[in-house]
């Protein structure tokens, strides 16, 4: 059993990683589009009333400062406190928040096991009384990330179904697999819950379980533990299945969609990449397309019956 | 009650699939609370047997019915196709990336809905959530592009069965979106849902050559062709100017050389030549102001060279781009430093920011706003102003696509706080505006009953706003003044004011800005903006 879940352990992490990366590098290797920029766009100088450079004459001969700090923080936090979602549905808010830290939680949870581990293996002893204060300091963070993670993604697993089926709008927009999700989820962090609660109140066993996943010793574990476990593995498998990337992609966004105001200035490499793209060919068949021509050949010669000019 | 909606509704061949009720539309204050007439007229017979409004009972696209079922086959075969371009960098990589990112990262939680002033303005009428397009689109690729096993499409819910009558629904539904943004402005996922009615649009135009006449045939194609969507030719343009010259003379005493076709003047200034014919004193007024402060400009009497409008930006990437290439290879001719747009949003948006990346080599000129040089103008102490004869209420609407869009948001108020003591913003405002309901080419389709559905529904939020604003003096004794600097927008509160008979109720006048500044002008003798001419 215990090499069973080690081998698991290993390859759900291995295959999340695999796959989430795929999916980010298959995200960003998207030719670059044309702008399509909104405001506020939060690197800008003038961000809190939403002002871009454009605000200024001959803006190309301006600096145009930006604050990368600022719109990093901005799109980070987002992901830990979901202000849209606070300020435009509340209710919904209460069920998803809890339901989204309690993925954040449970992987900063394992992160930590991960780290905490290592530390034992250099023979820090992890307990409430260790007389090492590393060895302390990992025991409350371990027991604070783990029961936020179980008790927030139990809550949150249970609140989203009941939100999704009272509001008619998310009513009709919601699918089977919403709900697969929502019971399985609950299974996940419910089963950690019992656990903890039930079995290991000092989160021993998790510490075993790390120790042996780096050790490759198998551990000795209670089946309900194991069996939480499993669970989760199986669910950092099923993860990239999911929509779940967004964590991710929505900042992409932000950066490559929504606060792309570069603009494109003779000589630059922008201009270069936008040439070589108006090369390509086109296939649309609508009459006033050429279609077989490239891009810039279809956007000069007009494509349609008459073309000339009205001369005064 | 409203009926809960599914979305098989949608697929369903005959009936209408949502039908609008007056009473559910949102409230306007007094005295704009009581429904004196239907909101929307019902097609003649004819017209229901032409075109199909089984959306909604209203007409943008109109199309007509198959006549055979071979037909519908060869129609839904060759949308297909053009969805499948979509997913083409060949054809599509101008909007690649977040098409994709739309389709794939959007959690249907409806946080966009309440945001939508078409949703909310219809009572909340499912078909015009937001959501609803990508819906079907996403339905359409699940099943029919990437076809996706059945027991998947069953867990995903992304199962749709096709038809002519969807296809014709989508197409009118795509055309039921201002493309203003305010969705894509508060999804905490980036997901842009107005993006997926234009890619809905762009397969109807760029693959079947289906876009509703007064945008493709009598606009981009017009102004490719003649030199305006307007279809004022060249020569039109020259007497519209010897005209506005005469004008300004008799309003303000002033002799002004409208400059045309001046080589290497250092701007070319290229206002939406609807102003031309509808507001000749936009352009009169941009002139008074150019020629006070001593600007070196010219107007220009190139294709496309004279009128700043884009319409592709609305509907096809191509239409946008051999625009945006006439327009620059204009400036070019001329030799001059720089462009600068009129009042005209879309104009600003598609000539400054989305142009940007269609032009390469000797047509990358630079564009600019001519806002922030009104700005620099005004403040700069260079003509005299007289705050006081602009003493009446105003308040400022702020066009999606300069101001969502693009960012220009202060440079238009600094120019209102100093020359109207009346000033006073609406609610929200700047960003967060609201639409005035004619985006997307709304403000100039006036075929069949759409102008009804425009007025009644997309523009009821604007018009709310506009009323709530001037609360502190609603009659029509007091005049009020909407400043919008946007040709487009003028177009639709011209259409929509007259609809709720604004100025005999309530006394307010809409018009631009630059009016609003040659009013001011200290030495002027008479003032320039005439009430009468509501
Ligand atoms: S577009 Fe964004 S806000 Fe709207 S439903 Fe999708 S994720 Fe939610
Ligand atoms: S772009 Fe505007 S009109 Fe269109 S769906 Fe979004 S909010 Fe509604
Ligand atoms: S018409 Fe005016 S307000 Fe409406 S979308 Fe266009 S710019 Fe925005």
């Amino acid at each position: 059993m215990g090499t069973l879940i080690i081998v698991l352990t290993y390859i759900a992490y291995v295959f999340i990683v695999v796959v989430y990366t795929i999916k980010i590098v298959a995200w960003l290797k998207l030719p670059p589009h044309i702008r399509w920029d909104l405001y506020p766009v939060i690197h800008e100088e003038n961000y809190r009333y939403g002002g871009s450079y454009y605000e200024q004459p001959e803006w190309w001969t301006k600096p145009r400062p930006r604050n990368t700090w600022r719109s990093l923080f901005y799109s980070l936090k987002d992901n830990f406190y979901m202000g849209e979602y606070f300020n435009r549905n509340r209710t919904y808010w209460l069920c998803l928040l809890p339901w989204h830290l309690g993925f954040i939680f449970i992987i900063t949870f394992h992160i930590l096991c991960f780290f905490a581990a290592v530390t034992m293996v250099g023979g820090l002893e992890i307990t409430a009384g260790s007389p090492q204060l590393l060895g302390k300091g990992f025991y409350y963070l371990l027991l604070l990330t783990g029961g936020v993670a179980f008790v927030a993604g139990t809550f949150g697993s249970i609140g989203m179904p009941i939100v999704r089926l009272a509001d008619r709008g998310l009513r009709t927009y919601s699918m089977p697999m919403n709900f697969f999700n929502y019971f399985f989820f609950l299974v996940v962090y419910g089963s950690g819950l019992f656990a903890w609660l039930m079995l290991d109140p000092t989160l021993e066993e998790y510490r075993a379980y790390w120790l042996g996943l780096i050790t490759l010793t198998p551990p000795e574990l209670h089946p309900l533990t194991v069996l939480h476990i499993v669970l989760f593995d199986i669910f950092l498998i099923y993860l990239p299945f999911t929509r779940s990337t967004h964590y991710i992609t929505r900042i992409l966004a932000y950066y490559f969609i929504r606060w792309d105001d570069e603009p494109n200035l003779p000589g630059g490499k922008m201009e270069k990449q936008i040439a070589s793209l108006l090369e390509r060919k086109v296939s649309w068949e609508g009459k006033h397309i050429p279609s077989g021509k490239s891009w810039a050949e279809a956007a000069t010669e007009s494509g349609l019956p008459e073309t000339k000019k009205d001369t005064p | 009650m409203k009926k809960n909606f599914h979305i098989d509704d949608f697929t369903h061949p005959g009936g209408q699939v949502t039908e609008l009720d007056p009473a559910e539309l949102s409230p306007l204050p007094p005295p704009y609370d009581k429904r004196e007439k239907p909101p929307i007229r019902k097609l003649t017979d004819e017209q229901s047997t032409r075109m199909d409004a089984s959306l909604d009972g209203v007409v943008a696209i109109g199309l007509t019915p198959p006549k055979s079922p071979e037909e519908e086959k060869a129609f839904i075969d060759k949308f297909l196709a053009g969805i499948e371009k979509l997913f083409s960098t060949d054809d599509n990589w101008t909007f690649l990336q977040p098409l994709v990112h739309t389709l794939e990262y959007c959690v249907k939680c409806q946080i966009c809905s309440d945001a939508c002033p078409v949703y909310v303005s219809s009572g909340r009428q499912d078909i015009y959530r937001p959501t609803m397009r990508p819906e079907l689109f996403r339905r359409i690729v699940s099943t029919y592009i990437k076809k996706e096993h059945p027991l998947l499409r069953k867990i995903k819910d992304s199962d749709i069965d096709l038809n002519w009558q969807t296809l014709a629904r989508l197409g009118e539904l795509a055309y039921r979106c201002t493309l203003c943004r305010r969705c894509a402005q508060v999804c905490p996922l980036s997901c842009d849902n107005a993006l997926i009615s234009r890619e809905i649009r762009k397969v109807f135009s760029q693959q079947m050559g289906i876009a509703p006449k007064e945008i493709h045939e009598k606009g981009s194609v017009q102004q490719l062709r003649v030199g305006s969507s307007t279809g004022m030719t060249p020569a039109a343009l020259r007497n519209i100017l010897e005209f506005a010259e005469e004008e300004i003379e008799e309003k303000t005493g002033r002799k002004i050389k409208i400059p045309v076709d001046k080589k290497g003047a250092d701007i070319l200034l290229i206002h939406n030549a609807g102003e031309f014919i509808a507001w000749p004193e936009n352009l009169e007024a941009f002139a008074i102001i150019l020629d006070a402060a001593g600007v070196d400009w010219t107007l220009s009497t190139e294709i496309a060279g004279y009128d700043s409008v884009n319409y592709g930006v609305w509907y096809d990437d191509f239409q946008f781009a051999r625009v945006a290439i006439r327009q620059s290879q204009a400036a070019r001719a001329l030799g001059v430093r720089k462009i600068s747009l009129g009042e005209c949003g879309h104009a600003h948006k598609a000539g400054i920011v989305v142009a940007d990346r269609v032009l390469v080599g000797d047509l990358i000129i630079p564009r600019e706003s001519s806002l922030p040089l009104l700005e620099e103008i005004v403040l700069s102490g260079r003509i005299k102003f007289d705050p006081s004869r602009n003493h009446f209420p105003v308040t400022l609407h702020d066009p999606c696509n300069m101001v969502r869009l693009m960012g220009i948001v202060e440079p238009q108020r600094r120019i209102l706080r100093k020359i109207c003591p009346q000033f006073r913003e609406m609610t929200p405002h700047g960003v967060e505006n609201y639409c005035c309901g004619g985006g997307s080419g709304f403000a100039i389709t006036q075929s069949t009953n759409f102008p009804d559905w425009r007025n009644s529904v997309s523009g009821r939020m604007k018009m709310k706003q506009i009323l709530e604003a001037f609360q502190d003096a609603p009659g029509p004794e007091v005049k009020k003044y909407v400043c919008a600097p946007c040709s487009n927008c003028k177009g639709q509160f011209r259409d929509m004011f007259e609809y709720y008979d604004v100025w005999e109720k309530s006394g307010i006048l809409y018009g631009g800005l630059v009016e609003l500044i040659v009013n001011a002008m200290a030495d002027l003798k008479k003032p320039f903006i005439q009430w009468e001419w509501h």
